[in-house]
């Protein structure tokens, strides 16, 4: 009787506790919902579970990860915007008087007001802010030019001073 | 440094999934089919050396295994539901 | 969409598959975001028990489960979201089953959870020679189809092996004193 060696390849197990909050996160404040987050969170693992044996590094499981989260949570939203999209003018804030940087007020506002960014921008910042990715990255995992990307996170940033401006939140509301 | 850039990371931070978000995704997992081709495969390749014949019908039988084990494993679910349900009914 | 196709071995000789009702599910697949795909006919299954060991207790009591089985066909679906598939894609199962050979033997809804399952015995005089389960959520479309001879009290305790997470009986009430 033959014995088969058995080549177990990588531990899924291991990849998803090592990414679990990578992929969560990307959804999570690109959809601003948990439970919707979540949902794409688990289908994004499943997935990778079906083309385990197609991941060739521990690098390209990152790359690979990263990019089905984002094409997952576009395609949610795209489900989801049924409504139409808040305006960034329309967006109840909290009170941001008085708000400081590294007050949790600030960063809830600011993830509120990505959230209404159009998707390109909206998931352009979210790769640069929290996975610290460079344009050229960001550029291959959303399969757009790298000066798109740029344009898209300069313009962002220039709309978010400028509405968090408005609110007394910025550099000049900070003297004293 | 940007005081928004700042900020933005902060805001942006990664966070943990959910509790359980690990355990669910393991517990769907074990109703999916794996993307056990290459095992297969290499299972396949390493019979090979001692007779292609017989290696190639090794590979055969595992698959053939694998299927039904699959096929079993998705008529047996609402079965079961359907048995425990007519079960508390009869009680 | 995404597809996964296991389609059944193409090596092996292929006999007429005795498939007892159509598996047209195009309505449903159209809008799925997984699909799986198992076709086995009775040469594959004969096949694949020889290499079932009988050590195993879950590969034994499959063994002696496939014993009289001749296929086993199954189209299992997964949705991204509730409220994709409708019961107008499974009325083309349906019709075939509401057939004078086809005798529906359970049908069961659970409230809580959205799901339901459906089991229908295909019948030549009195006796049976395959079934039919359409187990449904808001979220996956199971199809099934077992030509043959096949203990489904069996079948059924399968559930709680391969993963599948045995759902606990309610509480037996205590009997009065």
């Amino acid at each position: 009787m033959l014995t088969v060696a058995v080549e177990t390849g990588y531990d899924f197990g291991e990849l998803l506790r090592q990414h679990q909050a990578m992929v969560f996160s990307i959804a999570l404040h690109f959809l601003h919902d948990r439970a919707t987050a979540e949902e794409v969170a688990q289908e994004v693992f499943l997935s990778l579970h079906r083309n385990l044996d197609h991941i060739e590094s521990a690098a390209h499981a990152t790359g690979w990860l990263r990019k089905v989260t984002v094409q997952r949570a576009i395609d949610e939203g795209r489900r989801r915007s049924r409504k139409p999209q808040v305006a960034l003018e329309d967006v109840a804030e909290p009170a941001a008087a008085g708000v400081k940087p590294g007050d949790p007020l600030l960063s809830e506002l600011l993830r509120k007001l990505i959230a209404t960014l159009e998707e390109a921008p909206r998931m352009v910042m979210v790769l640069r802010y929290q996975e610290d990715l460079e344009p050229a990255e960001i550029a291959a995992a959303l399969e757009m030019p790298v000066a798109t990307v740029k344009s898209h996170l300069q313009r962002s940033l220039a709309l978010l001073r400028e509405k968090l401006a408005r609110r007394g939140v910025g550099e000049s509301g900070w003297t004293g | 440094m940007d005081w928004l850039e700042d900020e933005l990371r902060r805001a942006l931070a990664r966070q943990e999934a959910p509790v359980g978000f690990a355990d669910h995704v393991m517990a769907r997992r074990a109703v999916r089919p794996s993307g056990a081709r290459r095992w297969l495969a290499a299972a396949a390749m390493v019979v090979v050396a001692a007779g292609a014949a017989g290696a190639w019908r090794q590979y055969q039988g595992y698959e053939a295994k694998r299927e039904v084990m699959l096929a079993l494993r998705l008529s047996a679910a609402p079965m079961h539901r359907v048995q425990l349900e007519v079960r508390s009914i009869s009680q | 969409m995404k597809t996964l196709l296991i389609a059944c071995l193409a090596a092996l000789p292929v006999l007429a598959a005795p498939q007892q009702f159509q598996l047209n599910l195009d309505a449903v697949a159209a809008k799925a975001s997984q699909h799986v795909d198992v076709s086995l006919n009775s040469a594959t299954l004969q096949f694949a028990a020889k290499f079932l060991d009988a050590d195993n207790p879950d590969e034994s009591r499959v063994r002696k489960l496939i014993e009289g089985i001749e296929g086993i066909y199954v189209r299992h679906y997964n949705f991204k979201a509730a409220g994709t598939w409708t019961q107008a894609d499974l009325e083309p199962i349906r019709a075939q089953l509401r057939g004078p050979e086809w005798s529906k033997i359970v049908g069961s809804t659970n409230a809580e959870d959205g799901g339901s399952t459906e089991v229908w015995l295909h019948l030549a005089g009195n006796k049976t020679i395959g079934v039919a389960i359409v187990a449904t959520d808001p979220k996956e479309v199971t199809v099934v189809n077992i030509a043959g001879n096949i203990d489904l009290e069996a079948l059924a305790k399968l559930g709680g092996h391969f993963g599948v997470p045995k759902v606990k009986p309610a509480d037996k009430p205590q009997k009065e004193e």
